[in-house]
């Protein structure tokens, strides 16, 4: 019997939806975690743009949240190595986030294969859905 | 000399033209310009001794000039006497001068003989003249020359006198003269021949008027027979006579107005020329093309001129001349190198060395203030860059920091309050409590984009205009921002110009739509910033625009308001950018 948060999913999204969360503050992480799995996402994480690649590579998220400041790369070039993929894996829908707004991003978010930008205090499993929404089928 | 004798010279001048004058009055019409010519002639070479003396105090040329002048004019007066002893020795004596002026044209500039070899020149050449005369006045009778019976007696005549051996003996003193005259002019030719710079300057005058004497004695004595009356190759001579003295005198009232063409030269020499240029200004002033200026090399290892070549200032090489370079850098030990003839005009020489002193601090003091203010700018722009590296650490550190955290508390406050769906009150506290969170995290985002706007090292000058304007709450359109990337300190004063532009417009212009242009100039980036509204800023009135003119000069920029009442305002920033 399907529970009451599955019945408020839209569009073809699984409940169980894989999401990587890159970012390099742990606490952020987790917390992101602790709401997203809350709203019924799978999450993986990863702290390094480099082990955002990797983890992508071997899990295939539907979703990737990728903060634009990482240690190694930045987000736009994880967004950038995530669209490259090898044809015939779709590329996951990878959100762009940071605590900045996006008009601090000037015109690098449009710019970029990322599906969209999102303040990090804006994040919720809603919103993450509104995104997987969007991406054409 | 001494001023005495000057004063002697002058009067002697004087009282010798005035003797010649009233011995010789009434003038017999027919000699009258003869008269005027040698009056003329000996008055001409006393002034010139008088100039000589004057200008070159050190040399004996005035005083050989004066001894030409007097040995020209004192025989005249002594045949014009109506005595017989003056009349003899008057034209004894008439012949001199001309080794006198030969002394004179070998002994100059200086007015020493050169060399051993001259001096016995000068001094058989006042032997051979003096010989000619006596012994052609033993034969001459006064009646020879159309002299009748008013004429003194020649107390040296034996007997009758001879025609033919007087004519012939004046013909042999006119060979011998003219072969003296031979070795005089060669001589003079190699003395201007191996003299350099001023000295061959000074030399020139004298091969001039030597060959101008020498022309005239071979068509005299010559084998021609010139179709001329005496009293116009008489004239002739004369003229060719007073050319010397003339010409001396005409070329000391130039070197007067020369000293005060140094100063001029000097003044017109323009700010930061090399040593080089002012070598060649001095040169031009002193008239020694072969003046050095030289400089003492930094390692103490002797001293280079400005042509690069190693000057010898202990010992300068002969026919040199050293004078320091006094009052200028002393490091520099600047010093100047000349022909040894300048000697004669010393207040010349430490006028131009003065000049050069002058000149040389003068660009000392300029390059130092240069310096200075290259210093000042330097150090200008490092606090400003300093600043705003300051700044962007500032900024990335609240991005790191705080804010971070503030998004972590919004997020788990986010949580809380899903979880806590069964205690509607405590909803609503956890709910409010998220709301501070999120509207510190705001306040934190505006103080952080104040400190440092982020956009631009992200996004460089481009992105980070487009998002100014965005957030303008003027109407604003971009015209033209030229994309890449440019020095940080170009692109943040470029973006707080525009920033505090459109802040300008938004809480002063009352404007209805604004305008930025940003354009790029060989080696330049412009910004420029207009609207349409009240106009009247004024750069010191309080607006931010002093210290937006204040920033812009701090990478080497100009800030320029155009601020008409009631037609709008531009601000335009032309900023250096390479």
């Amino acid at each position: 019997m399907p529970s009451a948060r599955a019945r408020c999913q839209t569009g073809s999204v699984q409940p169980s939806a894989a999401v990587l969360i890159v970012d390099d503050h742990d606490g952020f992480r987790s917390f992101a975690r602790g709401m997203l799995e809350a709203a019924g996402f799978t999450v993986v994480e990863a702290a390094t743009g480099a082990e955002a690649t990797e983890t992508a590579r071997a899990v295939r998220p539907e979703l990737v949240l990728l903060d634009v400041q990482l240690r190694d790369l930045d987000g736009f070039e994880v967004a950038r190595r995530l669209a490259a993929a090898p044809a015939g894996n779709p590329a996951p829908v990878a959100v762009l986030t940071s605590t900045r707004e996006a008009c601090d991003y000037g015109g690098r978010i449009a710019a970029s294969p990322a599906a969209g930008f999102l303040p990090k205090d804006q994040l919720s499993g809603a919103t993450l859905r509104r995104f997987l929404a969007e991406v054409p089928a | 000399m001494s001023w005495r004798l000057l004063a002697a010279l002058i009067a002697g001048a004087a009282g010798a033209v005035g003797c010649f004058v009233w011995a010789a009055w009434p003038p017999t019409p027919q000699y009258r310009p003869i008269e005027i010519c040698i009056a003329c002639v000996g008055l001409s070479f006393m002034v010139a001794g008088i100039a000589a003396w004057l200008r070159w105090p050190a040399s004996r040329l005035g005083l050989l000039f004066t001894i030409v002048g007097y040995l020209y004019l004192v025989p005249y007066i002594l045949v014009n006497l109506a005595n017989s002893v003056a009349f003899t020795v008057g034209n004894l004596s008439q012949p001199i001068y001309g080794a006198a002026l030969v002394h004179l044209g070998l002994a100059w500039p200086s007015g020493r003989l050169r060399s051993r070899f001259e001096r016995g020149v000068v001094i058989a050449d006042y032997v051979q003249s003096i010989a000619f005369s006596v012994a052609a006045t033993i034969f001459w009778n006064p009646s020879f020359g159309g002299c009748d019976t008013r004429c003194p007696a020649n107390v040296l005549l034996v007997g009758d006198g001879s025609v033919s051996a007087w004519t012939a003996l004046n013909r042999i003193s006119g060979y011998v003269g003219l072969a003296f005259t031979v070795v005089v002019l060669i001589l003079i030719v190699g003395h201007w021949r191996s003299a350099r710079g001023w000295s061959r300057r000074a030399m020139v005058p004298v091969v001039w008027i030597g060959f101008a004497i020498g022309l005239e004695q071979t068509l005299i004595w010559g084998p021609f027979d010139l179709p001329v009356s005496d009293l116009v190759s008489f004239g002739l001579a004369q003229l060719v006579l007073m050319a010397g003295p003339l010409l001396f005198v005409i070329s000391t009232v130039r070197a007067r107005t020369a000293r005060g063409a140094l100063g001029t030269a000097i003044v017109d020499l323009e700010p930061g020329a090399p040593p080089g240029q002012l070598r060649d200004v001095l040169a031009r002033a002193l008239g020694d093309s072969t003046l050095q200026l030289a400089f003492r090399q930094p390692d103490g290892a002797g001293y280079v001129d400005t042509g690069g070549q190693a000057v010898e200032v202990a010992q300068p090489d002969p026919g040199r001349a050293v004078v320091p370079v006094t009052g200028a850098d002393e490091a520099s030990g600047a010093v100047l190198v000349y022909d040894e003839g300048l000697e004669l005009e010393p207040q010349l020489v430490r006028l131009t060395a003065a000049a050069a002193s002058m000149a040389l601090e003068h660009a000392r003091l300029q390059a130092e203030v240069r310096a200075q203010l290259e210093e000042v700018w330097a150090s200008r722009t490092r606090i400003v860059e300093a600043g705003d590296a300051e700044r962007r650490r500032l900024e990335r550190d609240l991005h790191d920091g705080a804010q971070q955290r503030l998004v972590t508390l919004a997020l788990a406050l986010g949580l809380a309050r899903d979880r806590a769906a069964a205690d509607p009150e405590l909803g609503s506290l956890i709910e409010s409590a998220s709301k501070e969170a999120r509207e510190a995290l705001t306040e934190l985002r505006e103080l952080a984009r104040g400190i440092h706007p982020a956009v631009l090292t992200q996004a460089g000058l481009a992105g980070a205009i487009q998002a100014l304007v965005e957030r303008s709450p003027v109407a604003t359109t971009v015209t033209a921002v030229p994309g890449g990337r440019f020095p940080a300190a170009i692109e943040a004063t470029a973006y707080f110009v525009v920033s505090e532009a459109l802040a300008n417009v938004a809480k002063h212009a009352r404007a209805s739509g604004a305008e930025v242009t940003i354009g790029r100039r060989p080696g330049r980036l412009v910004v420029q910033v207009s609207d349409d509204g009240a106009g009247g800023a004024r750069p010191g009135g309080g607006s931010g625009l002093r210290g937006l003119a204040d920033r812009v000069a701090s990478v080497g920029g100009v800030l320029r308001v155009d601020s008409p009442p009631g037609c709008g305002t531009r601000l335009e920033a032309d900023l250096p950018c390479p």
